[in-house]
C-alpha cells in the first residue's frame, strides 16, 4: 500500500501544482522523528516527493481548508476525514469548486505518538465502516464497499454503571484536563469565530482551570459536535491528557442514529438533525 | 567521597518527611505519570523518564487565587492569598528544575510575584538525576545536563545500593538533617543527552530571520491548541479575571498562551498578533530572543515535552536548526 | 441543593404559555412548592443547552422547561427546534451521571395553572425522593 499510495499522490500533487489547478496541495510527511507522518503543505511541484502516506497517517486535514478559504486548494482525505468535507460545505464553509479531493481508501491508522512505531490500530479504525471516503476527485485504492451495522460497545458499557459512578468518572475526567483546547483545534467542526467558552459577555465559562468549568466545557464542547461529529476521532488522539471524548461524541452519535436516523457527513444535502425537525416525532420527552 | 542514602532508608525518609509536609512525587494517575501530591510511599513512581506534564504547576498552579475581598461596614478589605503548607517535591529532573529556577527572572524581578515567591520559600526540591536521558530530550544542548543540580535542592543520583545524596542549598541540607547517609567512593557517571541542536548563537539568528515567511509557513500545521504552553516548564503567561460566587469575590490567575487566538486582543477588538505565523514566531522569540534578551538564558530547558505531545510536530529543535540554516544564508 | 436540603429546581418557563400558566396557578390559588425558580424565557426554543448545563454547573438538582404544546408555539416551531435539542442533550447529561429524571421537558399551555402546580409539585417530589446530586 504505501509506496504505491505515495507515489500516486505525489503524480497527482504534482500535475496539479504544475497545470496551477491548485495554490496548494495539503498532504502527509514523514516527521522528525523520522517514524510518524505529520501535515505537510506543498506550494511548489518540486517538492511533492516530501509528501508521503502510510498507516501514521492519522491527522483530518480538512481542518486546515478553513485557513485556506478562496483558494484552490487539493486536500488527502481518508474516509472519515471526507465527511468533513461534507459537514463544512453543507454548512457553507468551504467551496465545492476550490477543493481538489485526493480520496485515499483508508487502510486504518495505528496509535499515533512521537517516535513511537505501533501496530495497535486506533480505537476509531475498529468502529469505522467508512473506508472509501465520500467524496473524492481522484481516488487512491480500491473502493471497499462496507455496511456492517454499526457498534457501541464502549458506550453501552459506560451504560451499565451508575448514575453516581458516571458522574465520577467524568469528574475524574474533568479534574484532569487542562482546557489547552487541543480537542477543538484539532476538529474539523469547531470552528466558531468566538467559541462559547471564551465569550466575555455572557461568561457562560469561568476561566479557572478547575473541575467545574472543565466539565462545562467538555460537556458543552461535545454537545455542540451533537448530529455534526464524523467520528475521526482526533480530539481524543490530541488530548495530551488522554481524556476519552470519543465515549461522548459516540454516544451522542448513537442517540443522533437512534433519534434522528441521521449519521453525520454522509452527504452534502441532508440538513443537519438539529436544524430541522419532524412535527410528529416522538423523542420520549414530554410525551 | 560519595555519600549513599539505601533505598529503604529513602523511602523511610520520604514517609517521613510526609509527616510534617506535603510530598509530592511522580505517580500513575490513569495511563499518565504526573507530579501530584503522594499519601503514601507505595504511590511514588522511581523510574520515569519525564512526567506527561512538567512540575511548574506547583509553582505557578493552573488555578491561583491572588486575593479575595471581604466586605464590612461600605469598607472593601482586600484579603491576599497566604500559603502556609510547606512542600517537597521528590524526583524533580534537572531540566525541570532549571526551568522553575529561570523563572525566579520575571517572576522576582522588581516588583516581586508574592505567590510565585511563597511557593519558593515553601518548597523544597529534591531532584533525580537522569541515568537514560528520553529520545526527545536535549538539555545539554541548552545548557545544562542530566546531572545538572544547579537549580535544585537535593540531588540524587541512582547507584546499585542506592541514591547518592549531594545537598545542593541550605534548605536542601536543614531536610537531610538526621537522615543517615552512608560513605563511598563510587564514581557517578556522567549520563549524556542530545548535544545536537544547533542552539548556539541562536539569539543572534532569531533576529536575522524574524521577518522570514518561514513563520507563516510553519504556522500552515500549527493548530493553535495550547498545550506546548501547558505542558512546558517555562511557559509562564497568564489571564486574570474577577470572579463572583455567590457574594464571594475573588481575583484570579489561570494559565494562557500566546498561541490562543484572544490572547493580545485588546479594548476595540484589535489584535497585534492576528495571524498564525505572528503568533507562533512569538513563542519561538519569546523562548529564543526575548527571555535572553531580558534574563539571560534560553528560556527552552530541553525536556521535550512539546516535541511529543505536539499534535503536528512542531518541534523546537527542528525549528532551531531550520533557523540556524536560514540565518547562515542570510548571511 | 438549597440549605434545607430540599431539591433546587430552575424552571424555564415560555412567556406565552407556561409562564402565564404559572401565573394562573397563582391567581387560582393553586399551592405548588417553592423549590422552583422560575426564569421567563420567550420561547422553549431560546433556552440554550448552555443554559441547562450551566444550571447543572452552579448546582442545581433539577431542571424543567416547560413551552407551548406542539402545533402551538408563538413562533411556530420553536418547541419543535427545542424538543431535538433537549432530547439529544437529556441522553448525553444521563450518559454523565446525571439522571434522565433531572432534566424534565413539560407542554404547559396558559390556561393549565392547574397542571403547572400538579407537574411541579410531582417533580419536586420526585427529586426530593432522588435526593441530591451525589457528585459535582
Amino acid at each position: 500500500m504505501g509506496e504505491d499510495f505515495t507515489q500516486q499522490i505525489r503524480d497527482k500533487a504534482k500535475e496539479l501544482l504544475e497545470n496551477g489547478a491548485v495554490e496548494c496541495v495539503i498532504g502527509y510527511e514523514t516527521g522528525s522523528d523520522g517514524v510518524s507522518a505529520r501535515p505537510a503543505f506543498i506550494y511548489d511541484a518540486a517538492e511533492v516527493d516530501r509528501l508521503a502516506f502510510d498507516n501514521t497517517c492519522t491527522h483530518n486535514l480538512v481542518k486546515y481548508l478553513l485557513d485556506k478559504k478562496g483558494k484552490s486548494t487539493a486536500v488527502v482525505v481518508k474516509g472519515c476525514d471526507s465527511r468533513a468535507l461534507n459537514l463544512l460545505l453543507s454548512e457553507r464553509q468551504i467551496q465545492r469548486d476550490k477543493v481538489y479531493v485526493i480520496g485515499v481508501v483508508c487502510p486504518g491508522v495505528v496509535e499515533w505518538g512521537w517516535n513511537k512505531r505501533s501496530e495497535q490500530l486506533q480505537k476509531r479504525c475498529n468502529w469505522c465502516r467508512q473506508h472509501t471516503p465520500v467524496v473524492s476527485d481522484f481516488a487512491v485504492g480500491e473502493p471497499i464497499t462496507e455496511e456492517p451495522p454499526a457498534e457501541f460497545a464502549d458506550v453501552a458499557e459506560m451504560a451499565t454503571k451508575t448514575a453516581e459512578d458516571r458522574a465520577t468518572f467524568w469528574r475524574d475526567q474533568a479534574e484532569r484536563c487542562i482546557r489547552c483546547y487541543a480537542c477543538r483545534q484539532a476538529c474539523p467542526g469547531c470552528y466558531c469565530i468566538d467559541c462559547f467558552v471564551e465569550l466575555l459577555d455572557p461568561e457562560w465559562v469561568g476561566i479557572r482551570i478547575a473541575p467545574d468549568e472543565n466539565w462545562m466545557w467538555n460537556t458543552i464542547r461535545a454537545y455542540h459536535l451533537g448530529g455534526r461529529c464524523i467520528s475521526c476521532n482526533e480530539c481524543e488522539r490530541v488530548c495530551p491528557v488522554n481524556i476519552p471524548l470519543s465515549l461522548l461524541n459516540r454516544k451522542l452519535e448513537q442517540e443522533v442514529l437512534d433519534l434522528f436516523d441521521y449519521k453525520a457527513g454522509m452527504s452534502e444535502d441532508a440538513p443537519a438533525p438539529l436544524i430541522t425537525f419532524k412535527k410528529d416525532e416522538n423523542l420520549g420527552i414530554a410525551e | 567521597m560519595t555519600k549513599i542514602l539505601g533505598k529503604t532508608g529513602l523511602e523511610s525518609w520520604l514517609h517521613n518527611i510526609m509527616q510534617e509536609r506535603a510530598l509530592v512525587a511522580p505517580k500513575h494517575v490513569g495511563d499518565l505519570i504526573l507530579f501530584d501530591p503522594v499519601q503514601s510511599v507505595d504511590e511514588v513512581v522511581f523510574d520515569y523518564e519525564n512526567t506527561n506534564l512538567s512540575p511548574k504547576e506547583f509553582f505557578f498552579p493552573r488555578t491561583d487565587t491572588l486575593f479575595t475581598t471581604k466586605s464590612q461596614d461600605n469598607d472593601v478589605e482586600l484579603i491576599p492569598t497566604i500559603i502556609d503548607q510547606e512542600t517537597v517535591i521528590f524526583g524533580i529532573r534537572p531540566c525541570d528544575a532549571r526551568g522553575i529556577a529561570m523563572l525566579d527572572g520575571p517572576y522576582l524581578d522588581d516588583p516581586a510575584d508574592s505567590l510565585w515567591a511563597q511557593h519558593r520559600n515553601k518548597t523544597t526540591m529534591i531532584g533525580l538525576s537522569c541515568t537514560k536521558p528520553a529520545p526527545q530530550c536535549f538539555c545539554t544542548s541548552v545548557g545544562s545536563a542530566p546531572n545538572d543540580s544547579s537549580s535544585v535542592d537535593i540531588m540524587l543520583t541512582e547507584v546499585d545500593d542506592g541514591y547518592a545524596v549531594e545537598a545542593v542549598t541550605e534548605k536542601g541540607e536543614r531536610l537531610l538533617q538526621g537522615v543517615e547517609l552512608k560513605e563511598s567512593d563510587v564514581t557517578l557517571s556522567a549520563p549524556s543527552c542530545d548535544t545536537s541542536v544547533p542552539a548556539e548563537g541562536i539569539v543572534e539568528t532569531v533576529k536575522k530571520v524574524f521577518d522570514s515567511p518561514y513563520w507563516s509557513r510553519l504556522a500552515d500545521r500549527c493548530i493553535h491548541c495550547n498545550v506546548c504552553a501547558y505542558v512546558c516548564p517555562t511557559c509562564y503567561c497568564f489571564d486574570i479575571r474577577d470572579r463572583t460566587d455567590k457574594g464571594k469575590i475573588e481575583r484570579i490567575r489561570t494559565w494562557e498562551s500566546c498561541q490562543s487566538k484572544g490572547f493580545t486582543r485588546i479594548a476595540g477588538g484589535h489584535d497585534p498578533r492576528a495571524d498564525k505565523g505572528s503568533r507562533l514566531r512569538q513563542r519561538f522569540c519569546h523562548k529564543l530572543l526575548y527571555f535572553p534578551q531580558q534574563f539571560g538564558p534560553l528560556s527552552c530547558v530541553g525536556c521535550g515535552r512539546c516535541v511529543v505531545s505536539c499534535p503536528v510536530n512542531i518541534d523546537i529543535r527542528e525549528i532551531i536548526s531550520d533557523l540556524q540554516e536560514l540565518g547562515a544564508k542570510v548571511g | 441543593m438549597s440549605e434545607d436540603n430540599s431539591p433546587l429546581v430552575i424552571g424555564f418557563l415560555c412567556n406565552w404559555c407556561s409562564y402565564a400558566g404559572a401565573d394562573m396557578a397563582g391567581t387560582s390559588r393553586q399551592a405548588y412548592p417553592p423549590n422552583i425558580r422560575i426564569m421567563r424565557v420567550p420561547c422553549s426554543g431560546r433556552v440554550d443547552p448552555l443554559l441547562i448545563v450551566k444550571c447543572f454547573e452552579e448546582g442545581a438538582d433539577a431542571v424543567l422547561v416547560a413551552g407551548c404544546h406542539p402545533g402551538d408555539c408563538h413562533y411556530t416551531e420553536g418547541n419543535y427546534h427545542g424538543r431535538r435539542r433537549f432530547a439529544l442533550l437529556r441522553d448525553l447529561l444521563d450518559f454523565m451521571g446525571i439522571e434522565k429524571e433531572r432534566f424534565r421537558i413539560e407542554w404547559i399551555s396558559a390556561s393549565e395553572g392547574k397542571r403547572f402546580a400538579k407537574v411541579v409539585s410531582e417533580f419536586t417530589d420526585e427529586m426530593t425522593k432522588l435526593g441530591p446530586r451525589k457528585v459535582g
